[in-house]
């Protein structure tokens, strides 16, 4: 063994330039793969705790049905259940302001009051301060508030803060501050929950138990959340995860597809090491030869090569940890602001490093590496003693195949039947089977392709006539082009595969904020779709904007609690209807719709039937569809309302929600507020006189916020776009890799073809003519990979966006990603002539004498 | 009992039309510390007849006997072996791994076979000593000549002190002055440290020194001639019969 690291040194340490690309394969694989695992469960656990929690999802919440508190016995017997990690009694309590309370400047209209456990409540939601200390257990009239209220308030940390309750107003110190929600979220004033029981009047009374779970698992969470309501009877209402849990599912898929990403960077990486060991095989056939001829045993010859995979493969493993805790932890940075500004997410538990991952990565990268030689090893101790001293026959045509052929084309064909199901498992499944497929007929395809584009080369190369002897050399060995092709293809895969999803991703989103909150102008309540709470305004504000010069289209929300029966749950679910005006509603902006047709959607609300379009969330929990009936509690008892589409809108997202007409709402809910409007201006309106107009009015409804909505989504945009530039060059370093294995594939063609270019030479060709020649084989190899690439890549991302659609929760539109096709195309024919530099280099400074002597 | 023995050691390479009979039917004996030099033209099967002598290759037909052994009787691994024991190569081209200097370059056999490296390079030095390189044992094969290099190659081929040393065309490559040197060499090897040395070689001049010269001729043996070691016109003689068989 001694014997084999020291040559394996040698070898590595005289080739420095090829075994430092050849590591970097591996280092950028393991890189990729400890990264995104940093990341994705970083972002996840960030999401669960502070996402969620956010508009009050911990895994469980439980509530009375009245929405009335309860006596703390039953927190009791929920902490009783098995499975229960931690549960905590909450007093949530909205106290409404008087007008003015905080003087005039201060548009405050109401505060939650929020009485927690201080020891239990960390455990169940992210409270990060910005400020000050987290309250503690014996607290008395101390407070923690968000930024937003202090900044409104203009409070700091020891300063008080006046609150009415039922021992008339109350004086709280100021000792911790909350970073601000952005759009979702109440002004919470946190308190102790003795205190509130005793501010509130409220004795051994909570209104809310919040409780984790032990598990993560989907249907082991169902059965605990099971068994609590068999535990507390048809009184209590369960929310929570379960409502969430589809959205969760969305990100534990983004998690899978992060991770194929990586696994695939890998793969590639694997076959660049073996591309890599076939030139070290050949390239050293004489020495291993001559190895075998003293007497070494194949055994040895297989450790010889192993060895240097082993000592790649630690080395490139151990550099990629730390570079991918690097990455990963910069990946966080980079995203955090915006994930704090717009999703109000903060990363707060700090960077996480799963001792799994650790271990998974450290498992593929030396195993990968290993494995990848593990053929070339064996190839090379069949290398025969003799081959050390007698030219070796030379290199014969390879057949192609036929059954790896076969075998790939029919992966293809089940690829695109599993695309065309539409069923995500079978498209994830499909987008696998594809790669492997191509990977499997490159190499019946490349003589064809060649024949192709050998045409163009030649009328590139017209008078050497190099284009047709580049073209002879690959299909002379349609395997190894293909190995190369291959490696080729699954980098641009890749590339295009992650940015076109990126892409969708990036339209998506922006087009769901537009629909949503694309107005000029809005006017935000204090609670944005969490709406129970929020005091509106009578029709006359909405006549008093109508009124300005210059403002065009008003539309409102306005909100009513209902219940539903269904099939698919048990007892009722808690339903946000939003009343909308159908006409003017798809002025200003519009719903995000998953089935059914948006025009004929709004002109049926429009018909004053009892029509509802309902969300994702409540369709995919209640099991519902376009055109089933939808029995809606209502104060005039039940009434059964009919599914025109299915659709929701950006806030909604995770809320169970039905939209309605605004005057079905006055009919059957007997609600005609307006808690939140949309303004657009008129065509030649002149946004600063309207935007004073607006001020001035909004100032009599102290109530409302105005956002200016242009200004928010450009804002949102480039934030978005900034994080996004960033993940592309992450992309091209991906794409690295598959430089360095064409870079491998032409070198061992040169090696192969020593004593050809020298007989080349001698019979008169120029060493311009030979780079020529490489350079015009690179080019062919890489249009080949890029071609496959390409395609290969637009499927994954298709893959992905309807895979995510699949869900029922969140649709994505698929987006072509054109400027990424033709970035694509023009990086991979780059890379083609980048990596046949070398080579070519090499096959043209040969000395003929040497190389007619090789062998 | 000779040291090598060939029974009908016969190779054909392919099969059908296109069969080429390399060494038909060979019966050759080696006697220790024998220097058995062949000639012949090219492609009457010389290579091919030191490679199974070496175990390189496995006969069509027929048997090499190595000191009794046959060597048909051994697995790959336990060729291997012998091969690293027993016996020692020179090769025209590719003796030596470019990545490793010449003292590591002799010590392979050994360090093949286990021994510690110290050890190994401490023999390796006394070898390269012995046939003139001493100075040069920590350069890497790209910066000695030619000549210093089949030196390289004759130290490692010895390091073992192997019954047997197998050189195909160790001159091919080499000047006069050289090659002169180096078939020197191969008689001490034979006469001084006592191993017997097969070694093809094209010229007569250099096939002068062995003891013995066998003339293969389209896979048989056409002739053999007991050179006298005293005379000096050996290579004039050689060179005579060449001419007379042609
Ligand atoms: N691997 C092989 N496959 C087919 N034929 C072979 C092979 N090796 C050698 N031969 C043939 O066997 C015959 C003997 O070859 P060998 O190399 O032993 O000749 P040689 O006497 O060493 O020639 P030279 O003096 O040119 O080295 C030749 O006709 C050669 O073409
Ligand atoms: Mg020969």
């Amino acid at each position: 063994m001694n014997l084999q690291l020291t040559l394996a040194a040698r070898y590595l340490w005289g080739r420095k330039l090829r075994s430092f690309l050849t590591t970097l394969a591996i280092v950028i694989g393991v890189m990729v793969i400890m990264g995104t695992g940093i990341y994705m469960p970083t972002f996840m656990e960030a999401f669960q705790k502070s996402m969620l929690s956010a508009s009050g999802q911990t895994d469980v919440m439980i509530t009375h049905k009245t929405g009335e508190a309860f006596s703390v016995s039953v927190l009791n017997r929920v902490k009783n259940i098995n499975g229960i990690r931690v549960a905590a009694g909450v007093i949530d309590r909205a106290i409404n302001l008087p007008p003015n309370f905080y003087g005039r400047d201060a548009d405050v209209m109401g505060l939650g009051i929020i009485g927690i456990d201080p020891n239990l409540a960390p455990q169940l939601r992210d409270y990060t301060l910005a400020q000050g200390r987290f309250l503690r257990q014996g607290d008395g009239n101390a407070a923690v508030i968000s930024q937003r209220l202090a900044d409104t308030l203009k409070l700091k940390l020891g300063d008080a803060l006046k609150v009415p309750t039922t021992e008339g107003v109350v004086k709280l110190t100021i000792v911790g501050i909350l970073p601000s929600r952005a759009l979702i979220g109440n002004e919470q004033v946190l308190i102790t929950l003795s205190q509130a029981q005793k501010l509130l009047d409220m004795p051994n009374r909570i209104t809310t138990i919040e409780a984790n779970l032990t598990t993560t698992d989907k249907a082991q969470g169902e059965a605990i959340v099971n068994q609590i309501k068999t535990e507390l009877g048809a009184n209590y209402t369960l929310g929570g995860l379960v409502s969430g849990s589809e959205f969760m599912g969305a990100i534990q898929m983004a998690n899978v597809m992060f991770g194929m990403f990586g696994f695939f960077t890998l793969l590639m990486g694997g076959f660049i090491i073996f591309n890599t060991f076939r030139t070290i095989v050949a390239e050293r056939r004489h020495d291993i030869g001559m190895l075998r001829a003293i007497g070494a045993s194949r055994a040895t010859i297989i450790g010889l090569i192993l060895s240097e995979g082993l000592a790649q493969g630690v080395v490139g493993t151990a550099i990629g940890l730390g570079l991918g805790y690097l990455f990963g932890v910069g990946f966080v940075g980079l995203a955090e602001p915006m994930m704090k500004q717009f999703m109000n997410l903060t990363f707060s538990g700090g960077v996480i490093v799963e001792p799994a991952l650790l271990i998974i990565s450290i498992v593929l990268g030396v195993g990968v590496t290993l494995f990848a030689g593990l053929l070339p090893a064996f190839t090379a101790s069949r290398v025969t003693p003799i081959e050390a001293l007698r030219p070796s026959v030379g290199a014969t045509i390879t057949r192609i195949g036929r059954l790896s052929t076969l075998v790939g084309a029919g992966m293809i064909v089940i690829a695109i039947l599993g695309l065309l199901s539409r069923r995500f498992e079978l498209v994830a499944l499909g987008g696998l089977l594809f790669l492997v497929g191509l990977v499997l007929v490159a190499p019946a395809l490349v003589r064809p392709f060649a024949n192709m584009f050998g045409a163009l080369t030649a009328r590139i190369f017209a008078r050497e006539g190099t284009g047709e002897l580049a073209q002879g050399n690959l299909t002379r060995q349609p395997s190894r082009a293909a190995i190369t092709a291959s490696a080729t293809m699954i980098g641009i895969a890749i590339v295009v595969g992650v940015g076109g999803m990126m892409f969708s991703l990036t339209n998506t989103v922006v087009g769901l904020f537009e629909k949503s909150l694309g107005s000029d102008y809005l006017l935000l309540p204090p609670s944005v779709a969490i709406w129970k709470g929020d005091i509106g305004a009578g029709q006359g504000l909405a006549n008093k904007i109508r009124a300005i010069d210059g403002v065009g289209v008003v539309s409102t929300l306005r909100y009513a609690q209902s219940y539903a029966k269904s099939a698919a749950i048990e007892g009722e679910t808690m339903i946000s209807v939003l009343g909308i005006d159908p006409i003017e509603y798809p002025k200003v902006g519009s719903l995000e719709f998953q089935k059914g047709n948006p025009a004929d959607a709004f002109a049926a609300l429009a018909r004053e039937e009892r029509n509802v379009i309902v969300n994702g969330v409540l369709a995919a929990q209640a099991g519902l569809n376009v055109g089933d009936p939808l029995p809606l509690s209502t104060p005039e008892g039940i009434q059964e309302y009919r599914i025109v589409a299915i659709g929701g809108d950006v806030l909604s997202m995770k809320i169970n929600t039905a939209y309605i007409s605004q005057a079905v709402m006055k009919i059957d809910f007997h609600k005609s507020e307006d808690i939140f409007y949309q303004i657009n201006l008129a065509p030649n309106a002149n946004p600063a006189t309207v935007e004073q107009w607006l001020n001035a009015i909004v100032d009599d409804y102290p109530q409302f916020r105005l956002v200016v909505g242009r200004e928010y989504l450009a804002e949102f945009r480039q934030q978005y776009d900034a994080i996004f530039n960033g993940f592309y060059v992450l992309l091209a370093i991906l794409a690295f890799p598959s430089l360095i294995a064409i870079l491998n594939t032409l070198a061992i063609g040169v090696i192969e073809r020593t004593r050809e270019i020298g007989m080349l030479r001698a019979i008169g060709a120029t060493r311009r003519q030979v780079w020529r020649t490489i350079v015009a084989e690179a080019l062919l190899l890489s249009a080949l990979g890029t071609a496959f690439g390409i395609l290969a890549g637009l499927y994954l991302s298709y893959v992905i966006v309807e895979g995510v659609g699949a869900t029922g929760i969140f649709k994505m539109t698929y987006s072509l990603p054109f400027t990424g096709v033709l970035a694509a195309t023009a990086v991979g024919l780059l890379f083609g002539v980048l990596a046949a530099l070398v080579p070519a280099r090499q096959a043209s400074q040969m000395e003929i004498i040497k190389a007619l002597r090789y062998e | 009992m000779s040291l090598v023995e060939t029974e009908n050691l016969t190779k054909i390479y392919g099969t059908g039309e296109t069969a080429i009979v390399a060494l038909d039917h060979v019966n050759l004996h080696i006697e220790p510390r024998e220097f058995v030099a062949v000639m012949g033209p090219s492609g009457c099967g010389k290579s091919t007849l030191l490679h199974l002598i070496g175990g390189l290759d496995r006969p069509t037909e027929g048997r090499v006997r190595l000191d009794g052994q046959a060597l048909d009787e051994l697995s790959d691994d336990a060729l291997a072996k012998l091969r690293r024991r027993r016996i020692g190569f020179v090769f025209q081209f590719f003796n030596l791994i470019p990545m490793l200097t010449a003292i590591e370059n002799a010590a392979l056999p050994l360090l093949l076979d286990g021994v510690n490296t110290a050890q190994a390079k401490q023999k390796a030095s006394e070898w390269l000593t012995q046939v003139g390189l001493g100075a040069r044992s920590h350069n890497r094969p790209d910066q000695l000549s030619a000549g210093q290099q089949q030196r390289v190659a004759i130290a490692r081929a010895l390091i073992t002190e192997p019954v047997l040393v197998l050189a195909d065309e160790p001159t091919g490559n080499l000047d006069t002055k050289s090659s002169d040197e180096i078939a020197a060499l191969l008689q001490q090897v034979a006469k001084t440290w006592g191993r017997a040395v097969l070694m093809v070689t094209h010229d007569p001049r250099i096939a002068a020194y062995a003891d013995r010269i066998v003339f293969l001729k389209d896979g048989t043996i056409v002739n053999e001639t007991q050179l006298e070691s005293a005379r000096t016109d050996n290579a004039e003689s050689v060179t005579r019969m060449i001419k007379a068989m042609a």
